[in-house]
């Protein structure tokens, strides 16, 4: 019943990708001129808004949206839903991606990318900057140890070197093979450590705007946001697998999994009714329904966030006809998505209004493309990656491969 | 025996103190021995002075001291009742004529400060206490007797020397030129500045405040309906009725005629009233002084006034001599009907006494032995004389008892 | 300067490649100093004294290195047009408000970091590049900051400023409180060129009893209340000001301290670890029993077979 992953065969270029390319290279060439000539040259950022659009989006939303990782790790391995281990190796990979990009998003956004090692050895435990910096370092080792059995599934007794290397080979073999074995008995560690980690340095993200105090509009900021970063984290990550899972399927040519989808699918509901509780209670003890009446940008995009991202989803994920069907399964998932992504925008540049300032923070073409094209890189990656090595279960009907799309 | 001790003791105390304070008074003035001894001899009445100034103070030692046996470690004192402490007041010849200030050295030079100006102008607004704040009674004490040379300090009640300097001027000034320049009173040290300043300190010394132009009359426009204007004669007020300046003004601020849009009009300087918010009592203050028990009316009109004729009000025009007199001289304290008649007030001419030639007519012969009711019926002086009783073809104005002395008027000063 | 960053830059990028983090020993693992002494120094800012004559932003920038330019040029009142905010290049401005009770004595009031006594960039800074001193001073640390300027989102008055023009060690910008200078037995800069003294420089409590003698003394001039004194958790400059603060540009905050309700939740979540190593053992346990299940359940199923 159960197949191994496998490399699939298709053709890599496609006019897609190639357009996916140039905005990789796009992105690259403003990440250069960032390096050069300082982050005032390419972003809009000021003394008055020091965060823009790559802490928002780059790190807080992609953290959120790589949350499918930890989720499916933990509903996969930890509770041992043997039918959903399917879906937890593309979940590992986009969320290895993300989280390689979000550090580089991070090193990116530094002033002193040089110094991003600081925080291992100069610690400020009040930070929760520092705990997210802390968490995400170790749940990206995390993630690549996690990924590695992939790798050593992929090398094992295969690693060829020509010429000078070729004495490598026999040492290297045996070192992935040990890998493979130890890896295979102590994963268990670090796949709780995943788990752990995901959910402390999620809300952390939360934590970070709580210090902005009265410079955070009264409808986002609240002593609750860490609560609510990780719940609406964890509400996120199923939908993201099923959009990841859908799209990939549609890009590679293999029939989505539907049945699997569908049922992970089931979770996502509750979940949000769980966040959209916590949301409106948390509205209601504070009584900030009050600003809602003041018709403005903050009342407008919470009350666009609440509906389209997590009031239509619920309604949505909580039909079995939405369940069964491919397309409504991934407009609910985009719905999904699209709220916890508004929801961190929002959090980190709507809601934030620092004193004195005058103009509001609109992200600078720079911007746009540097974040644009990461998550065009990452889609090129996992591309790549799921064509060479063994992500991608192709079960039940193994699939013709349609190698033009 | 313990009763002798402290007999004793009270003595030394006693002695000692006394002796520390002729040591004071030697060490004050030793060079103006007689001046010192005129003083001693004074002392008596200089004591009953200092009592009545207690008095008129209020002062014990409770004014100060919140309990009665402070020591020098633990003064006990009070927080300090500044209002009831009475300030320097002197005439500004009694200051200096300019103040040199140097206590501060940096890169400007000394501060040349005409000491004689501000004091005469203070007088209109405030006084000496606007710069000789909290000195008590006694000699006016420099400002670094109480403001701490150094900025880094253990008391900070008072603000620093530099500090008190330029808390003094530079409200007053930065409100006149709309700046805060430090070129406005500091000249940077130079080489040559020990002449430059040579010649600073004599212009400054010579330096007078120019003549305060006084209005006419000042018109107000006022709420009160029933007579919406006020008109003030200053002039009157200044030079008939002898006010001095500082009976109304008193507490002026500097700015109303140091203002940097006055005195870009050159000379001509306006003397328009700006909207200046005060209550009624405050507004009227100044008139009530005098105009105690008159009613409203009396100066609130519907319309300006004219300027005040005696003409038209007492139906009696004033000539000659009686321009020159204050109102009061007829007038008594109050303004009113006075009794028209010469010998009202003039109540010793008689004949053989009374220059008829101060009238303007210098009598004839014929006429200087005639008694005075022969041509003034009635002893009414005011009355034109009538010619008939004697002379049956002659008529006053069209003839007269003698000559008409050529007249001088005497213009007001 | 640039020599400076451009070597420590090469020495950083050294000590990353090699690796050889003991050089950071002894900041290693350490918290950043976060001192609230009894006797903390302070600046009480009386408005009604300051007359904007700017000598203090010159003042300023000469004991930091800054190009402070001709002291004549600091004449011109064209400036305080606009409202001015600290800078990359000036850690503190004079700003000018109108003064309906006496136009010609506007309101100036002088900008910089308010050293709060609880400061929220000391509480977010990710290396704790940033410390509270004995004399009250927050300074922020080039050796350790990584320029993520958390710190400018965590200020309550909007103080840190950033380098953004520059590609190489740009640094966190902002007041001092010149503590250079204070180890040297120095008055800060502005307080000691001010020349009304509209800063007067003493131990914080003592400030407080100034302050409050001088709104008993002259009731009329000044409102009621210091700022600084409970904002925040208070603040080491305090201001006395004859209306009221939000309209001489200061933000009007709330007395809880701003790192409060973070850093509690910080340790909340941490609180000597229990929270996640329980969690890492519920996680272990579920995993272990459903593990037990899903083999009983193949056994099953493999027996069913």
């Amino acid at each position: 019943m159960f197949e191994e992953p496998q490399p699939i065969k298709f053709k890599y270029f496609t006019p897609g990708v190639i357009i996916l390319c140039l905005i990789a290279i796009n992105g690259l060439a403003f990440i250069a001129a960032r390096i050069i000539f300082g982050i005032g040259s390419v972003t809009n950022l000021n003394n008055l808004y020091p965060w823009g659009l790559w802490i928002g989006v780059d790190v807080a939303a992609g953290v959120a949206l790589a949350a499918g990782g930890f989720t499916s790790a933990a509903l996969g391995h930890v509770m041992h839903k043997e039918q959903f281990h399917a879906i937890v190796r593309p979940a590992l990979l986009t969320a290895m991606l993300g989280y390689t990009f979000v550090a580089m998003a991070v090193a990116v956004d530094i002033g002193r990318y040089y110094y991003i090692w600081h925080p291992l050895v100069m610690w400020n435990p009040n930070s929760a900057l520092f705990e997210v910096g802390i968490c995400v370092m170790i749940y990206l080792t995390v993630l690549y140890i996690e990924f590695m059995p992939i790798l050593t599934e992929k090398l094992n007794g295969k690693i060829k070197f020509n010429g000078l290397l070729h004495y490598l080979n026999e040492p290297l073999n045996k070192l992935v093979n040990f890998l493979d074995k130890i890896l295979s008995k102590a994963m268990f560690v670090f796949i709780i450590a995943g788990v752990v980690l995901s959910t402390l340095h999620q809300s952390s993200l939360g934590t970070l705007m709580v210090i902005a105090g009265n410079k955070m509009h009264p409808l986002w900021q609240t002593p609750v946001l860490p609560l609510m970063f990780l719940i609406s984290a964890i509400s996120v990550g199923f939908p993201m697998v099923i959009f990841e899972s859908m799209l990939a399927s549609r890009s590679l040519g293999i029939k989505p999994e539907m049945e699997v989808l569908s049922k992970l699918g089931r979770f996502v509901g509750p979940i949000l009714g769980i966040y959209l509780a916590f949301k409106l209670g948390d509205m209601f003890i504070r009584e900030t329904f009050r600003y809602l009446a003041h018709f403005n940008i903050e009342s407008v995009m919470f009350i666009f966030e609440m509906v389209f991202g997590v009031i239509v989803p619920l309604i949505m994920f909580l039909m079995d006809r939405v369940l069964k069907s491919p397309l409504k399964l991934f407009i609910g998932s985009c719905l999904v998505i699209f709220g916890v992504l508004l929801n961190r925008i929002n959090n980190f540049i709507i809601a934030y209004h620092p004193p004195y300032s005058k103009e509001a923070y609109i992200p600078s073409f720079g911007e746009f493309s540097v974040t644009i094209g990461c998550i065009a890189m990452l889609v090129l990656l996992y591309r790549l990656a799921v064509r060479y090595l063994p992500v991608i279960n192709l079960h039940q009907h193994p699939m013709k491969v349609v190698i033009d799309e | 025996m313990k009763k002798f001790y402290l007999i004793v003791i009270i003595l030394a105390i006693a002695t000692v103190g006394l002796s520390s304070k002729w040591q004071d008074n030697k060490d004050a003035k030793p060079q103006k021995k007689s001046v010192s001894k005129a003083k001693t001899t004074k002392t008596g009445k200089e004591k009953s002075n200092q009592q009545k100034m207690m008095k008129k103070l209020y002062t014990n030692c409770k004014t100060c001291h919140t309990y009665e046996y402070p020591t020098k470690s633990d003064p006990a004192l009070v927080n300090c009742p500044r209002s009831k402490m009475i300030s320097v007041f002197h005439r500004p010849e009694e200051g200096p004529i300019i103040v040199k200030m140097n206590d501060i050295y940096g890169k400007y030079g000394p501060v040349i400060f005409s000491h004689r100006i501000h004091s005469e102008m203070s007088e209109m607004s405030g006084g000496c206490n606007g710069c000789h704040h909290y000195n008590t009674t006694g000699p006016v004490l420099k400002c670094k007797k109480c403001h701490a040379e150094e900025r880094k300090r253990e008391d900070l009640s008072k603000p620093d020397l530099n500090a008190a300097y330029h808390r003094q001027c530079i409200n007053c000034h930065r409100q006149w030129n709309r700046n805060v320049n430090c070129d406005g009173c500091h000249k940077l040290k130079e080489n040559d500045s020990e002449q430059k300043i040579a010649i600073l300190v004599n212009a400054v010394s010579n330096a007078q405040h120019p003549e305060i132009p006084h209005p006419e009359k000042v018109v107000y426009e006022t709420k009160y309906n029933k007579g919406k204007f006020v008109t003030f004669f200053h002039d009157e007020h200044n030079k008939i009725f002898g006010i001095q300046c500082i009976e109304c003004h008193r507490d002026e601020n500097c700015i109303r005629c140091h203002d940097i849009n006055r005195l870009k009009k050159g000379n001509n300087i306006s003397f328009q009233q700006k909207k200046i918010h005060k209550t009624i009592d405050e507004h009227h203050k100044p008139c009530v002084a005098c105009h105690q028990k008159q009613s409203c009316d009396k100066c609130h009109k519907s319309n300006i006034m004219d300027r005040f004729n005696h003409t038209i009000t007492a139906g009696w025009a004033l000539k000659h001599y009686h321009q020159t007199i204050s109102c009061n001289k007829c007038h008594g304290g109050k303004i009113g009907k006075v009794n028209r008649n010469c010998s009202s007030c003039h109540k010793k001419w008689e004949l053989g006494n009374f220059n008829h030639s101060v009238t303007g007519i210098i009598l004839n012969e014929n006429h200087k032995e005639i008694d005075c009711e022969s041509c003034h019926e009635n002893k009414n002086y005011s009355v034109k004389p009538v010619c008939n009783s004697c002379h049956d073809d002659k008529n006053y104005p069209k003839d007269k008892p003698g000559r008409i002395k050529s007249i001088r008027v005497v213009s007001r000063k | 300067m640039k020599e400076i960053s451009r070597r420590s830059f090469l020495t950083s990028i050294g000590a990353a490649a090699t690796g050889s983090l003991a050089i950071s020993a002894n900041q290693a693992l350490s918290q950043p100093t976060n001192i609230l002494s009894e006797d903390r120094r302070g600046v009480l800012v009386d408005t009604s004294n300051c007359v904007g004559c700017r000598s203090c932003e010159w003042a300023c920038k000469n004991a930091h290195g800054i190009d402070a330019g001709d002291i004549e040029s600091y004449k011109d009142r064209s400036v305080f047009n606009n409202m001015r905010r600290p800078g990359i290049d000036s850690y503190t401005v004079v700003n000018e408000f109108s003064n309906e009770k006496n136009p010609l004595l506007p309101i100036d009031v002088k900008v910089q970091c308010m050293h709060c006594d609880k400061p929220a960039c000391v509480s977010a800074c990710i290396v704790g590049a940033i410390n509270k001193h004995e004399d009250g001073s927050v300074v922020w640390d080039t050796d350790k900051c990584i320029g993520c300027r958390y710190c400018m989102v965590a200020c309550q008055f909007q103080i840190p400023v950033f380098e953004f023009e520059k590609a190489i060690q740009p640094e966190i910008r902002k007041c001092d409180f010149c503590y250079e200078r204070f180890k040297k037995g120095k008055l800060p800069a502005c307080v000691e060129i001010c020349p009304l003294e509209a800063l007067t420089y003493g131990p914080r409590n003592e400030l407080i009893k100034l302050a409050r003698q001088k709104i008993k003394r002259n009731p009329e001039k000044y409102i009621n209340y210091i700022y600084g004194e409970k904002e925040v958790g208070g603040t080491s400059w305090l201001y006395l000001a004859s209306r009221d603060f939000q309209s001489i540009g200061l933000p009007k905050l709330n007395n809880k301290p701003a790192p409060g309700v973070s850093e509690s939740i910080q340790h909340g979540i941490f609180a000597y670890f229990v929270p996640p190593v329980a969690l890492y053992s519920w996680l272990g346990a579920m995993m272990w029993i459903t593990k037990r299940k899903e083999e009983v359940k193949q056994e099953k199923e493999i027996d069913y077979v």
